[in-house]
C-alpha cells in the first residue's frame, strides 16, 4: 500500500501510463467505470480492461485524483511545466474521475487550438467521460466549444456556413461529410446519455443545440429525428425533456414547412389559400430528389402537411395517454402540442392579411367546429368568430378545393371530449388530476389567448370592453379563480 | 395506475428547525480541508464559500468564520482580466465573479478587489444579441446573463453593458408555459426560471413576464409531499423549492402555493445528528442544500431567520446597506397581464 509522497508518486504515474496504455490496445473503449474494491490486491494493476469497458478499482482513486489535480493546478500557475504527452495524459485522467473540471477542459481547448489535440479525440474522451457521468455541465459545454471550431475550421470565415452544415443538395465534399459524421455521432452521444439518467436537461438542450447549430432548417434530419423520437418517448413517458425535444423539433418542422409557404411564387395564389400549405418543402427542398438518399424522405417531406404533423402527435399522445395513465409528462405535451397548433392557426390568420377569417380556416381551427358550435354544444362566441364563420359557409367549398385528404386536426371539442371520457372511464387519481388541470388549462390559457388576439383584431369593431365582456361568460372572470380550483383539486389544502 | 414520483415524509421526520446544529455543521465544514470530497468540489470553492456564509449570515452566524482569510482568498482569485476563479489556479468564470461578489458584499468590503476591473471583465462578455458568455470560452446561458448583471447590481455599475439587448435575449428563452430555458428553445426549468425572473427584477422588466402563466406552470410543481421539482415528474428537492418559491414571490404569487406543506417538507430534510439539509429527507447534508433549505424557511416566513431577498439570495439587510432595491415585486394588479 502506498503511503509515502514518493511511492504515490511511483503508484500513480504507473495508473496513468497503464490508462494510456489502455486506450492505445483498445481503441474502442465505450464505457467507463469504478470497481468498488477497498483494498489494492498486491502487484494487480487497479486498471481493469474487460472487452470495451474500462475500470479504476475504487481504492487508487483517493492517490489518484489528488495528484493529478495538484499536477494540472501547478501547471496552471505556471510553478510546473508539463509537456503534451502529460497534459494529455493528466487531464484525461482527471476528467474521467471528475468531469466538472472546468479548467482542465479549458486546457485541452488550449492544446486543441495549438494543433496539439485531435478535436475527435477531445469529443471522445467527452463522450467516455459522460458513461460515468451523464449529466456533467462542463462536458456538455466543452463539446459544444469542440464542434464549434470543427465548424469554423470547415467553413472558414463563417461564410456558406448554414449551406455546409446543414448539407443540403448532396454535398459531399469532406467537409460536409465530417460535419455530417459529427453530426450523426453528437445525436448517439445524446441518446446515450438520455438512456443513462431520466430527464437528462443538459443532453436534451445539447442536442437541440447540435440541430440548431449543426443541421439549421434541415428538414430531413428534422424529420429523421422527429420519427426516431416517437419510439423513444413510448418508452420513456415520463421522461419531459424527451418530450420537450419532440415539441422542439414538431415547431422547427411547423416553421420550416410554414417559411416554405410564404416563398413568394408559391404564396401568389390568394384564391387557393391552401396551396402552399401542400408543398411545405418550399425552397428549402428541391422537388427533383437527386439520389443522395433524399429521395425517398422528400416524398414524406411533401405529405407531412403541419396539420398532418399535428393529427399524427395528438393522436400519438393520446394513444400513450390511455396506454400509461397518469404521467404528468404526457399531458404536459399535450397541452404544448395543442398551444403550437393554436398558435400556428393565430400566425396562418395573421399572416393572411385580413381581419376576417380566412374562409378555408374554419374546418381547422381548434377552437371552431365547422358548424359553428362549441365544447359543450352551445354556441361558442368567446372567440369571436364563429358567427363570421356561420355567415360565411366557405366550408365546403374550401374542402373541395384541397387535394388529398385533409385529416381530423385538434380542436377543443375534441378536446374536451376526451378529458370527460377519461374523467368518466379512468379510475386512477392522478390521471383524474392531470386532465380536470388540462381542461382549466384550457379554459383559461387558450381562450385568453383567443380573446387577446381576437380584441387586438377587432379593436376598431367590438372594442376591448367586449373582451372583458365574454370573459365573464365563460364563468373564469379572473384567472386566479380557476386556479385556487386547480389548487384544490390537486393535494392542496383541505 | 403508476406511483406519483414523490417521497413520503415519516411520522418521526425533524418538524422544529434545528438552527444550532446547521450553525455547527457550516462553522466544522471548511475545517476539512484534506478531504478527498474537499478536492473534488474545488472547482467550484468560490460558491461553496458564498452558500456557508450565507446560511451562516441568515442564522446571524457571520461572525464564526474567518473573515480575513476568506478576502484574502477572494483576492489571491482574481485574474489580470479582471475575472475570478472558483480557486487558486483555477479559471475565472462569470459563475465565480458573482459568488465573490456576494460574499464581498456580506463583509461590506468590496473595496478589497479591484472593482473596476471586475466590471470590465462582465462588459467583455457581452455578445452581439445580448447574451452573456460564461468564460472567454464562449458558452451562453440564460445563467451568465443573471451572474451579469446582479455583479453589476451588487457593484453598482449596472449601466455598464446594454441591458436593451440582454432583456432581448432573456426574453427570447421564454417558453410557451410562460417558463425559460437556458438558450432559445430550450426546456423550462426550475433554475434557470430562477435566473430569468431574478435577471428581469435586476433590470427592472418584471412586467415583461406572463406572471400567471409562469405562476401556473411552478404551483404545478408542488407535490403531495409538499416539497417542490424543478420539473414535471422530477422528484422533489430542497434546492429546487427556494428556486421554484425565490420565483413565485418574484412574480408575486407566492400565496399560490401550500406554504404549510412546503415547510414541513423542508424541515424533514435537515440532519437531527449532524445539522445541515439534505435535497430530499434522509439523504445526506451538504452546505448547498443547507443554505436553500434556510433560505426556503426565511421566504416562508420564519422569524428565527433573517428576511432573506429572493432575487440575490442574500440577507436583506445587507442589500439594504448597499442600497439596493430591486423592482418592486409583481402584485396581483398585473394580473391579467396575460390578454396582452
Ligand atoms: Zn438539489
Amino acid at each position: 500500500m502506498a503511503e509515502s509522497e514518493e511511492e504515490v508518486d511511483v503508484l500513480v504515474q504507473r495508473v496513468m501510463k497503464d490508462i494510456s496504455n489502455a486506450f492505445k490496445k483498445n481503441p474502442n473503449i465505450d464505457e467507463i467505470g469504478l470497481i468498488p474494491c477497498p483494498e489494492a490486491r498486491c502487484n494487480r494493476s487497479p486498471i481493469v480492461l474487460v472487452e470495451n469497458k474500462l475500470g479504476v478499482e475504487s481504492w487508487c482513486v483517493k492517490f489518484l485524483l489528488p495528484y493529478v489535480h495538484n499536477k494540472l493546478l501547478l501547471y496552471r500557475q505556471r510553478k510546473l511545466w508539463l509537456d503534451r504527452e502529460v497534459l494529455i495524459d493528466v487531464t484525461c485522467t482527471l476528467l474521467l474521475l471528475n468531469p466538472d473540471f472546468t479548467t482542465a477542459w479549458n486546457v485541452r481547448k488550449e492544446l486543441l487550438q495549438c494543433g496539439l489535440l485531435s478535436p475527435e479525440k477531445d469529443l471522445y474522451l467527452g463522450k467516455l467521460a459522460l458513461t460515468k457521468f451523464p449529466k456533467s455541465p462542463d462536458t456538455w459545454i466543452h463539446r459544444r466549444w469542440v464542434l464549434q471550431q470543427v465548424q469554423r475550421e470547415c467553413c472558414p470565415q463563417g461564410s456558406e456556413r448554414k449551406e455546409h452544415a446543414s448539407g443540403h443538395r448532396g454535398d459531399s465534399t469532406p467537409h460536409s461529410e465530417r460535419l455530417q459524421r459529427l453530426l450523426h455521432e453528437e445525436i448517439k452521444v445524446c441518446s446515450d446519455a438520455a438512456g443513462r439518467y431520466p430527464s437528462n436537461y443538459n443532453a436534451w438542450s445539447h442536442r437541440i443545440w447540435v440541430l440548431q447549430n449543426l443541421a439549421k432548417g434541415n428538414l430531413k434530419v428534422l424529420h429523421d429525428e422527429l420519427s426516431s423520437m416517437s419510439h423513444w418517448v413510448s418508452m420513456h413517458v415520463s421522461d419531459h425533456s424527451g418530450f420537450h425535444y419532440r415539441q422542439f423539433l414538431l415547431k422547427a418542422l411547423v416553421t420550416e414547412l410554414s417559411q416554405g409557404q410564404n416563398h413568394p411564387e408559391l404564396a401568389c395564389g390568394r384564391e387557393s389559400p391552401q396551396l402552399p400549405l401542400r408543398t411545405p418543402a418550399g425552397s428549402h427542398s428541391p422537388p427533383q430528389s437527386n439520389g443522395d438518399g433524399l429521395a425517398s424522405s422528400s416524398e414524406d417531406l411533401h405529405e407531412a402537411t403541419v396539420p398532418h404533423l399535428f393529427h399524427d402527435e395528438m393522436e400519438l399522445c393520446t394513444d400513450l395517454i390511455e396506454t400509461y395513465p397518469g404521467h404528468e409528462t404526457l399531458w404536459c405535451h399535450r397541452r404544448h402540442v395543442f398551444f403550437l397548433w393554436h398558435h400556428w392557426k393565430q400566425q396562418q390568420r395573421r399572416e393572411s392579411g385580413s381581419i376576417f377569417l380566412r374562409p378555408g380556416d374554419s374546418c381547422n381551427d381548434p377552437l371552431v367546429e365547422a358548424n359553428g358550435e362549441s365544447a359543450n354544444g352551445q354556441p361558442m362566441d368567446v372567440d369571436g368568430v364563429s358567427d363570421r364563420v356561420k355567415h360565411g359557409g366557405y366550408t365546403q367549398d374550401s374542402k373541395r378545393r384541397k387535394r388529398g385528404p385533409e385529416p381530423p386536426c385538434p380542436r377543443l371539442t375534441a378536446e374536451h371530449n376526451f378529458i370527460d371520457q377519461t374523467l368518466a372511464t379512468c379510475r386512477s387519481p392522478e390521471q383524474r388530476r392531470f386532465a380536470t388541470a388540462y381542461r382549466k388549462w384550457l379554459d383559461s390559457v387558450i381562450v385568453l389567448c383567443v380573446i387577446a388576439a381576437n380584441s387586438a383584431e377587432d379593436l376598431g369593431i367590438r372594442g376591448v370592453s367586449r373582451s372583458h365582456h365574454t370573459l365573464q361568460e365563460l364563468g373564469t372572470p379572473h384567472l386566479t379563480l380557476s386556479f385556487s380550483d386547480l389548487l384544490t383539486d390537486t393535494d392542496g389544502p383541505s | 395506475g403508476t406511483q406519483v414520483k414523490d417521497v413520503v415524509i415519516k411520522p418521526d421526520a425533524p418538524n422544529t428547525l434545528l438552527l444550532d446544529k446547521h450553525a455547527d455543521y457550516i462553522a466544522a465544514y471548511g475545517s476539512k480541508k484534506d478531504d478527498y470530497e474537499y478536492t473534488l468540489s474545488e472547482y467550484l470553492r468560490m460558491s461553496g464559500i458564498y452558500w456557508g456564509l450565507t446560511v451562516m449570515d441568515l442564522m446571524d452566524q457571520l461572525h464564526r468564520m474567518n473573515r480575513d482569510e476568506i478576502l484574502e482568498f477572494i483576492r489571491s482569485c482574481q485574474h489580470e482580466c479582471g475575472g475570478i476563479s472558483a480557486s487558486v489556479g483555477h479559471d475565472p468564470h462569470l459563475l465565480y465573479t458573482l459568488s465573490a461578489v456576494q460574499i464581498l458584499s456580506l463583509y461590506d468590503n468590496l473595496g478589497s478587489i479591484n472593482v473596476d476591473k471586475v466590471v470590465e471583465y462582465v462588459k467583455g462578455l457581452q455578445q452581439d444579441d445580448g447574451s452573456f458568455a460564461g468564460d472567454k470560452w464562449g458558452e451562453i446561458d440564460t445563467r451568465f446573463s443573471f451572474c451579469a448583471v446582479a455583479t453589476l447590481a451588487l457593484l453598482g455599475r449596472l449601466e455598464s453593458v446594454n441591458l436593451e439587448k440582454a432583456v432581448e435575449f432573456v426574453l427570447s428563452c421564454m417558453n410557451f408555459d410562460g417558463g425559460f430555458g437556458c438558450r432559445p428553445g430550450s426546456e423550462s426549468h426550475a433554475g434557470q426560471i430562477y435566473c430569468c425572473t431574478g435577471f428581469l427584477s435586476v433590470t427592472g422588466q418584471l412586467h415583461r413576464v406572463n406572471a400567471d402563466l409562469l405562476g401556473w406552470w411552478l404551483c404545478e410543481r408542488q407535490l403531495p409531499s409538499g416539497g417542490l421539482n424543478g420539473r414535471p415528474e422530477k422528484l422533489p428537492d430542497v434546492c429546487y423549492s427556494w428556486w421554484v418559491l425565490a420565483s413565485l414571490k418574484i412574480i408575486g404569487r407566492i400565496h399560490w402555493i401550500d406554504k404549510a406543506k412546503l415547510r414541513t417538507f423542508i424541515l424533514a430534510c435537515q440532519d437531527e445528528e449532524t445539522g445541515g439539509f439534505a435535497d430530499r429527507p434522509g439523504d445526506m447534508v451538504d452546505p448547498f442544500h443547507t443554505l436553500f433549505g434556510v433560505a426556503g424557511l426565511s421566504l416562508l416566513g420564519d422569524e428565527q431567520i433573517k428576511p432573506v431577498n429572493p432575487v440575490f439570495c442574500m440577507p436583506e439587510d445587507v442589500l439594504q446597506r448597499i442600497g439596493l432595491h430591486p423592482e418592486g415585486f409583481l402584485t396581483s394588479e398585473n394580473m391579467l397581464e396575460m390578454s396582452r
